[in-house]
């Protein structure tokens, strides 16, 4: 039976034109209906030299779907080529062409002499949500672009994180990946954002090792890149978020790459004592039992209810209430994310409930006594909610309405300050 | 239910007519999936055909070929042809068919037969191909079958 679903926090597959869209220079090519981008543009910085606007697309109607859309495609293709000055062109199909049974790949495969690289990935919005559309795309360059390289580069690693403009800071927390992986001497590579794309996508494969950090996205991708590309990963499934995770982080990237024991300690302490001299200078805002509230929720898609859970209880010495993972994880990686929240500092656990369905979630947290004002880290859709339990809100996951962020992060020793920053300026604003 | 389809095609074996062009649509009933020839519909143009007169004022005004075709007594009020009949007569001439196939059709005469719930398809192929997969395809949806391509 179909399920309704209240307060959607994704898009549909085809959403993965924002993954595209973040790889500079690369430009996705649609074949879909001509609402399905302007449905799935977010005005959340995705203007500029490609924005969804000029995304070339075959518009398909209801001709299409009686007499097929691949000619239509032929010549989008062809005409993207002509008049879009792009590195990569990516071919997303949407549901109708693939219910009707258009054979994209065979199209693609037309172009495979084309100047610029085609390639298609399916992204129908039957076969999942964007997290998966994401994987897809990522998948498709694996399969159709990359090729195994003999010649490794020393040091260079390949960094991949969660969605980009799913996840709102996805911007600034990469290149504070980038930043702290830099620190312990390695090669940072990653594909996404400003001064990044084609070059960094060749680069892929000479990379020593991936180093994923994400509780399931994107899993599907490393274990392809380890069987195709020979190049071996590192699972890192909590968003380093605050001094004590990103330690842990620096201690786990370090050993993998075998780094000396004694240039990490170097590297954490360094940090450390600059990020427990600011919670030292405002310990007193943070042990005044008034301003903050007791229990937390965090409803957002794994990385972010796992990352800001760790970082509230461990750094933050908060208690979890229930968390909320609302972005449709698969199955197979529930168990071993539910194990991640049971790892907490004091002995503490977190209840975790896989839930999409916002009504549910609002019921569980207003029923919820969090024995005073609660604080709750979700997406716009939990505002209402949390004014009228009289809580602390804060918009850190996607459908993002009160924020704009350009290149802000909570990942690292920084970004952990910058959430600090922002959790409590809600509290101060409250009570001033 | 049975319903028409009109078809645009000058031998009735290609679909090779414009819709602007054509001068006779061959309409087909369909019925339970079959289709048969039912008629020829020739149509006339001239009623509808605009001219641009000189009102005497010296500006140009556009006005509709057949002056009883404007409902408003003062004339056409230059939005288009929208003052005369909602949509061309053409459109009339075939409003009873469920959809039209022809070789290529304008933006604004496709509007106007959405407005009356009937498809265009413009297409190029033999008129017994675009009629199998369109009674297909209507056969499908009236039914309520999913449209997911046979392999």
């Amino acid at each position: 039976m179909a399920k309704l679903l209240d307060k959607q926090r994704y898009k549909c597959a085809m959403g993965a034109m924002q993954t595209v869209q973040a790889i500079t220079r690369a430009i996705p090519v649609l074949h879909s209906g001509p609402g399905c981008a302007q449905k799935l543009s977010d005005s959340i910085g995705s203007s500029g030299y490609f924005s969804p606007n000029i995304f070339p697309c075959t518009s398909i109607n209801e001709k299409d779907v009686v007499f097929g859309g691949v000619k239509k495609l032929e010549t989008t293709i062809e005409n993207a080529l002509k008049v879009i000055d792009a590195d990569l062109y990516v071919v997303l199909t949407g549901c109708i062409p693939e219910i009707v049974g258009d054979d994209t790949g065979e199209v693609v495969s037309q172009f495979e002499d084309a100047d610029k690289p085609v390639i298609y990935a399916s992204t129908a919005g039957f076969k999942g949500n964007n997290y998966k559309g994401h994987e897809q795309v990522i998948d498709a360059i694996i399969d159709q672009y990359l090729k195994k390289s003999d010649e490794k580069q020393k040091g260079l690693v390949n960094i991949w994180a969660d969605v980009p403009y799913q996840d709102l800071f996805w911007l600034g927390n990469i290149r504070e990946l980038e930043k702290l992986v830099t620190e312990l001497g390695l090669t940072p590579n990653t594909i996404f954002g400003y001064n990044r794309g084609i070059e960094n996508i060749n680069r892929i494969p000479k990379a020593e090792f991936n180093l994923l950090v994400s509780p399931w996205v994107s899993v599907g991708n490393m274990k392809k890149m380890e069987k195709k590309l020979g190049i071996p990963y590192l699972h890192y499934p909590t968003l380093p978020v605050g001094a004590f995770e990103t330690s842990r982080f620096l201690r786990e990237v370090g050993k993998f790459a075998g780094v000396a024991e004694e240039k990490i300690e170097n590297i954490i302490n360094e940090h450390e004592d600059y990020y427990y001299y600011l919670i030292e200078r405002y310990a007193d805002l943070f042990l005044e039992t008034r301003v903050m509230s007791k229990q937390f929720s965090v409803v957002a898609d794994a990385q972010y209810a796992l990352g800001i859970t760790k970082f509230l209880v461990n750094d933050l010495g908060l208690v979890p209430a229930k968390q909320f993972v609302a972005d449709d994880t698969p199955k197979v990686f529930q168990e071993q994310i539910k194990a991640e929240f049971e790892k907490l500092n004091y002995g503490l656990k977190a209840d975790v409930s896989f839930e999409t369905d916002g009504y549910k979630i609002h019921n569980e947290i207003r029923e919820h006594d969090y024995h005073g004002y609660p604080l709750i880290l979700g997406s716009y859709y939990e505002k209402e909610l949390t004014e009228e339990l009289f809580g602390h809100y804060l918009n850190i996951s996607w459908p993002v309405q009160d924020k704009v962020v350009l290149d802000d992060f909570y990942v690292g020793y920084t970004g952990g300050i910058r959430l600090i920053e922002d959790i409590y300026s809600v509290a101060v604003q409250r009570w001033n | 239910m049975s319903y028409k389809i009109a078809v645009a095609s000058s031998d009735g074996k290609q679909i090779d007519e414009t819709f602007g062009a054509a001068k006779k649509f061959i309409i087909y009933e369909v019925t339970e999936g079959l289709y048969k020839k039912l008629e020829e519909r020739f149509f006339h143009e001239e009623k509808t055909e605009q001219v641009i007169l000189d009102n005497g004022k010296g500006n140009l005004e556009e006005k509709c070929g057949d002056g009883n075709a404007c409902e408003n007594s003062n004339g056409c009020q230059r939005r288009g042809c929208a003052g005369a009949k909602e949509a061309s007569a053409k459109v009339e001439f075939i409003s009873d068919c469920r959809c039209i196939v022809c070789r290529k059709i304008g933006f604004h005469i496709q509007k106007q037969l959405e407005r009356k719930a009937i498809s265009a398809f413009d297409v190029s192929c033999p008129v017994e191909e675009a009629l199998e997969k369109i009674t297909y395809y209507f056969n499908r949806i009236d039914n309520h079958e999913s449209l997911r391509a046979q392999k």
